[in-house]
Formats: structure tokens, sequence, C-alpha cells
């Protein structure tokens, strides 16, 4: 098995402004996100990384996504250094999540175009590929809609059809159904499977334990930004639910502290 | 670069498609601007309004002096009326159907050619009654006209010398209008600096913490685009929308300019060469890249677009007093032109006042360029940094 990720030993503490430090009532300013996080992703699977809610796996996806640096710790994705080779990162890989927003004024159709040009795509590859993923998603009767006009399920679609317009092989996902419609969700997920399917490697993270049991390969759990419970879906859970699992690693690490 | 001209376009093509920010930056700062000063000038040079004074046995000689004295396009008419009637012009005055009566005395101008001394407030004196309405602002000022041509026959009668006699010379060394236009070129770079400054408050905040703010930077900076990219290309934009909101300001600020002058400023543009406008376009194009990179920086610190307002306001003020700096004093000293928008004043207002070193200009604009790289550079710096970007 080709190893596609790997975290080794990631540390991250955020700084408070003084309107934080009064809602986490927190007395030294800081906030430890991420406590020295390891974990190996493998190449054509998907990776789960789960918790609660201020675990830290939006802070670990974005530190992988290039978006903010680690304190200490290295990450490599698809062979290269996030910290000194963030371009080569970039372009090898798709970022999803419900913070990346499209800006409203434009259509879908201005926005792929934008996107695949800074993707370095020509121009003909750009418009075979947004007439594939704009049917696949049903965008094409809304490719002239403006963004701000669309629904919350269609702005999630054109956002993912955009975040692999360069065909990436790897694949982060924040909490890939979050704050979506039933039937949005599902073709989010069924989509994650198809790529899966076509080799693509997928890291995502989320709260939610049937998601967990329904794409992932293998799954982390993390607490308190530590890697609490690590390995394939059925090492993790033990013969348990998923959910079961979880309380009683959950217990376990809060007890044993 | 190709990814520069690809967010050059994206932002112009945000900027130009939107029906509302082109009328609200490029089209109502120039208009507003034209409609105001339009409308003061006409309230400050309201000449098409007539008086009427109606007088009893009117004088010609006080007549040719009213006349001389109100120049090319006489305001004011006389109505003459007969002595009985000057009760019922009373009424009218206060009616407000008439500006003013005035009475002379019968003969008076034989009075005058009698040339006798007579004390003020002697029983004998000839007296000149002007009835007027001293609540009407028309009335009062007819008052006053009149009462400054009987002065001036006054002086007249008694004369022993003339000052500036039309015969003998002396007088203005300029124009009317020529004082009046080196007063508004006095007042120019601050005008100048005013209206780039609100073209760039009017695009930068949004373009930058509005994007922040709304989560649509970061979607940018997955993508294989460098952030010196984003920030060359966002700068770029930026200056080139601020400067044509400007030039719409500008526009209007021309055309409006001779009604607020009562004058023609045309002769004073005429009067500058091509070398010195497209000085005056270098200094302006620094100092709205210079506006540009300041505002950018302060509303990446923002959080919102609310924020970045507020921070722009004291810089705003700032410039502003600096843009005044011109009126109170002017200086040629080279190391002065080393400060950035100081020194676009002072070579804006040399240019204006026809005097300006090329010395100066190539400190002012390379001084500038060198703060703009600078500023470009930490802008860079500022869009790497997480703490700035992802802040809560
Ligand atoms: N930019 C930031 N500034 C300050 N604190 C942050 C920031 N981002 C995340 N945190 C804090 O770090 C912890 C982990 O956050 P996050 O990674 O978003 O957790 P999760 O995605 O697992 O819910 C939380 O306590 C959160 O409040
Ligand atoms: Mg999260």
């Amino acid at each position: 098995m080709q190893e596609i990720i790997r975290a080794e030993d990631i540390r991250k503490t955020f700084h408070l402004s003084r309107k934080q430090r009064q809602i986490e009532r927190s007395k030294t300013g800081k906030k430890v996100a991420l406590d020295g996080l390891s974990f190996t992703a493998y190449e054509g699977e998907i990776y789960g990384l789960l918790g609660p809610n201020g675990a830290g796996k939006t802070t670990m996806l974005r530190i992988l996504s290039t978006l903010i640096s680690a304190d200490s710790g290295e990450a490599f994705v698809a062979g290269h250094s996030v910290s000194r080779e963030p371009d080569k990162v970039r372009a090898s890989i798709g970022f999803l999540t419900g913070e990346l927003k499209l800006e409203d004024f434009f259509t879908p159709d201005y926005l792929f175009g934008f996107f695949g040009r800074l993707h370095g795509l020509p121009e003909e590859g750009i418009r075979a590929r947004k007439e594939e993923l704009f049917r696949k998603f049903g965008i094409d009767a809304y490719a002239q809609v403006k963004v701000a006009d669309l629904s919350t399920g269609m702005k999630q679609k054109v956002s993912l059809v955009i975040s692999i317009i360069h065909d990436p092989s790897v694949i982060i996902f924040d909490e890939p159904t979050n704050g979506l419609d039933v039937l949005t969700a599902k073709v989010v997920t069924d989509f994650l499977l198809e790529l899966k399917g076509q080799g693509k490697s997928i890291i995502l993270s989320t709260h939610i334990f049937s998601l967990v049991e329904k794409l992932c390969d293998r799954v982390g759990v993390i607490i308190g930004g530590r890697m609490a419970a690590e390995g394939t879906l059925d090492e993790v859970r033990g013969g348990k639910s998923m959910e079961d699992a979880f309380f009683d690693i959950y217990k376990r690490e809060v007890t044993g502290k | 670069m190709k990814n520069i001209l690809t967010i050059i376009s994206k932002e112009f093509a945000r900027f130009f498609k939107d029906r509302r920010l082109v009328l609200g930056t490029l089209l109502l700062p120039g208009l507003l601007i034209f409609l105001l000063y339009t409308l003061m000038g006409s309230v400050l040079y309201d000449d098409s309004h007539t008086y009427t004074v109606k007088a009893v046995h009117l004088s010609p000689t006080f007549a040719q002096i009213f006349a001389a004295e109100e120049g090319e396009e006489p305001s004011v008419r006389f109505e003459e009326i007969a002595a009985s009637e000057a009760e019922a012009a009373k009424e009218e005055i206060l009616a407000g159907n008439c500006d003013a009566l005035i009475v002379f005395p019968e003969d008076f101008d034989a009075i005058l050619a009698g040339g006798s001394y007579a004390p003020p407030g002697g029983e004998n004196t000839p007296n000149v009654q002007i009835w007027y309405d001293a609540s009407s602002g028309n009335s009062s000022s007819v008052y006053s006209l009149m009462r400054s041509a009987l002065d001036t026959l006054e002086d007249n009668i008694s004369n022993r010398f003339d000052v500036n006699s039309p015969a003998a010379g002396g007088g203005s060394l300029t124009s009317g209008e020529e004082a009046a236009a080196s007063f508004y070129a006095q007042l120019m770079p601050f005008l100048i600096l005013t209206l780039l400054f609100s073209g760039c408050m009017g695009v930068a905040p949004e373009s930058i913490a509005g994007e922040k703010e709304r989560g649509t930077i970061a979607t940018l900076m997955v993508t294989p685009v460098k952030r010196s990219e984003l920030v060359v290309g966002k700068v770029v934009s930026l200056s080139v929308i601020s400067a044509l909101s400007a030039i719409s300001s500008f526009i209007g600020t021309f055309l409006s300019m001779p009604k607020l002058m009562g004058g023609n400023i045309g002769d004073l543009f005429a009067a500058y060469s091509a070398w010195e406008y497209l000085a005056l376009f270098a200094v302006m194009l620094s100092a709205v890249l210079l506006i540009v990179s300041l505002i950018s920086i302060l509303s990446s610190l923002a959080k919102s677009v609310k924020e970045a307002t507020t921070y722009s306001v004291p810089l705003m003020i700032v410039v502003m007093l600096v843009g005044l700096s011109s009126m109170l004093f002017t200086t040629s000293v080279p190391a002065a032109h080393l400060i950035p928008i100081f020194n676009c004043v002072q070579v804006m207002s040399a240019i204006f006042a026809g005097n300006f070193s090329a010395v100066n200009l190539l400190i002012a604009l390379g001084s500038n360029l060198v703060y703009i790289v600078l500023l470009v550079f930490a802008l860079a710096r500022m869009f790497k940094s997480e703490r700035i970007m992802f802040n809560r």
C-alpha cells in the first residue's frame, strides 16, 4: 500500500483575541488545537477523521491544504511537504469545506472558467470538464444563474465541482454533508465513492458515525487534538457499532488523563 | 503573470458587470459633484434675478454712476414715478412687489451743480431717501448697491484726487477670474486627493475585507495562484477602478467650475503644456497606487467591510489635511518631496502654479514607487499570514 498523506507529530496553538478569550474562558490566551497529531492515509482509500466539535479536525485539514501552517511537526501530501512545497501540494489536492465560499455575484459558468484558468488548464480542457461535471451534478440548468440565487444544495454542488476542476489525486473534504439536505448529501457521498472507484485518495472529517461507517476504509479518532484511536474501520470499531466504540474511546481518553 | 491577468479580469468583471457599482462609483460621484457645484455657483452668482426700484425725480447723474458700478449685466430696473405715488410704492415694497423706493429732491442735479458745501444734518442740506425692507435679502442688497453709488456720487462732488482712474491707470494686475482661478488651483490638490480617496474607499474594503468576511478569498488560496499574484492583481485592478472613479469626479468638477467661479476656468487649463499634464497624470497615478495599497493593507487587517471602513477614517483625515497643506505653504526643497502624499500635493500645486521642477517631480515619483513596492510586498506578506487572513 502506497502512502499518500502522512502527518508527523503536528502541533498547532492558536493565540486568542480578547473576545475569543472570554468565549473560551481561557486565561492563558492560547488554545492548543493540535497536540502532536500523527497519522497516515493510503492511496485509493477514504480516510476519516472522526471527532467531536473543537477536536481539531478542521485545523488538521487546513494544514494539509496549506491554508495554515503547523507550529511544529511535518506533513506530506502526495509526496510533497506542505511547508516546503505548498504550491505543489495545492496543485495535487482538491480542498472542500463549507467555509470556502464562492462569490455570490458570479455564475457557476464564469467561476468554473475562472478557477480553471487559475489551475492552468487550457480553454478546451475547461470546456470539456465543465460539460462533464455540470451534467453529472445537474448544474447545467443553473450555469447562468448567479450563485446568490442558487439553493444551498446547488451552491455546495458548484463548490464541489470547482474544487475538483483540475482532477486532483487527493481530495480533502471537511464535514462533507454538513448543512446539506438529504438528497444533496446522498449525491455527495455517492460521488466520493465514485472518486474512490477511480483510484483517488480521500481524507474527510466528520462527527457523524454513520458517515464513517458508510464511506471510510480507515479511521482516526481525534479528541482534544490527539489521536485517541487509529486503524481500519473494523479495527477501530472492534466488533461494535462506530457510535459505541467512539464513546468507549472517549471515556478512556478523558478518564485516562 | 497569467494568473495576475486572470485575477484582474475577474475583479473587472465583478465591478463592470454590476450596474449598481458602476453607477455608484463611476457615474454618481461626477454627477453629484457637478450638480452640487452648479447649484452652489448659481446661488453664489445669482445674476438672473432683476430688481425693481421705483424712483421719484430720478437723478440722471446718479443713474449713470449706478449703471457704471453695475457693470455689463444690469440687474436693477428703475421705474420713475410721481411724488404722489410714493406712499403706494412703500406698500408695494412691503408686499414684495417692488424692492426699493428712492426719492431725490426735485432738480437734484442742479443742486449738485450749484456746488456749495452743505453741512450734514443741516436744515437746507439736500436729502435722498431710500425706502426698503431690511427683512428681505433682495431689498437689502439693492439698498446697499444704491448706497454705494450714492457714496461714489458724493465723493465725486467733493473730489480732490482720483484713485485708479481709468484714464490714469492702476488696479489689480490679475483679473478677478484669474484670482479665482489661482484660488482653485491651490484647492485642486486637496480636491483631487479627496476624490481619489473616496473612489478607492468605494472598492478596496469591499474587495479585500469583503472577500475575507465572506470566505471567498480562502477559496482562491487553495488554488495554485501565488499570494503575491493575488495581491498584485487586486492592487492593479483596484487602482484602475479608483482612478476611473476619480476621473469621473474630476470631470464633474471641471464642468461645474465655470459656474462655481462665475467665470471661465478653460483659460486656466489651456495654460498648461502637454508636459505638465503628463506630470500631473503621473503624480495622480502614484497617489492612487499609494492610497489603494494603504487602504488594502487596512482592509486586510480588518475582519469585515465595516471594520475596514472604520480603520480608513484616520487615514482619510490625514490625507485630507496633507491635501490642504498647499493652501498654507509650498516648498521646493527636494528632500520634502520624499514624504509620500505630501510630495504629490506639492508637485500638483507647483504644476498649477506653473513653476514645477523636474527634479522634484522625479524625486516624488521615485520615492512613491519605492513606497508602493514596499507596501505591495507588505500586503503579500499579510496575505500569507494566517493570523491576518484567518483571524476570528
Ligand atoms: N483561527 C483560530 N483562532 C483561534 N482558535 C481557533 C482557530 N481555529 C480553530 N480554533 C480553535 O481550535 C480548536 C479546534 O478547532 P477546529 O479544528 O475547528 O475543530 P473541529 O473542526 O474538530 O470542530 C477549537 O477549540 C477552536 O476554537
Ligand atoms: Mg470543523
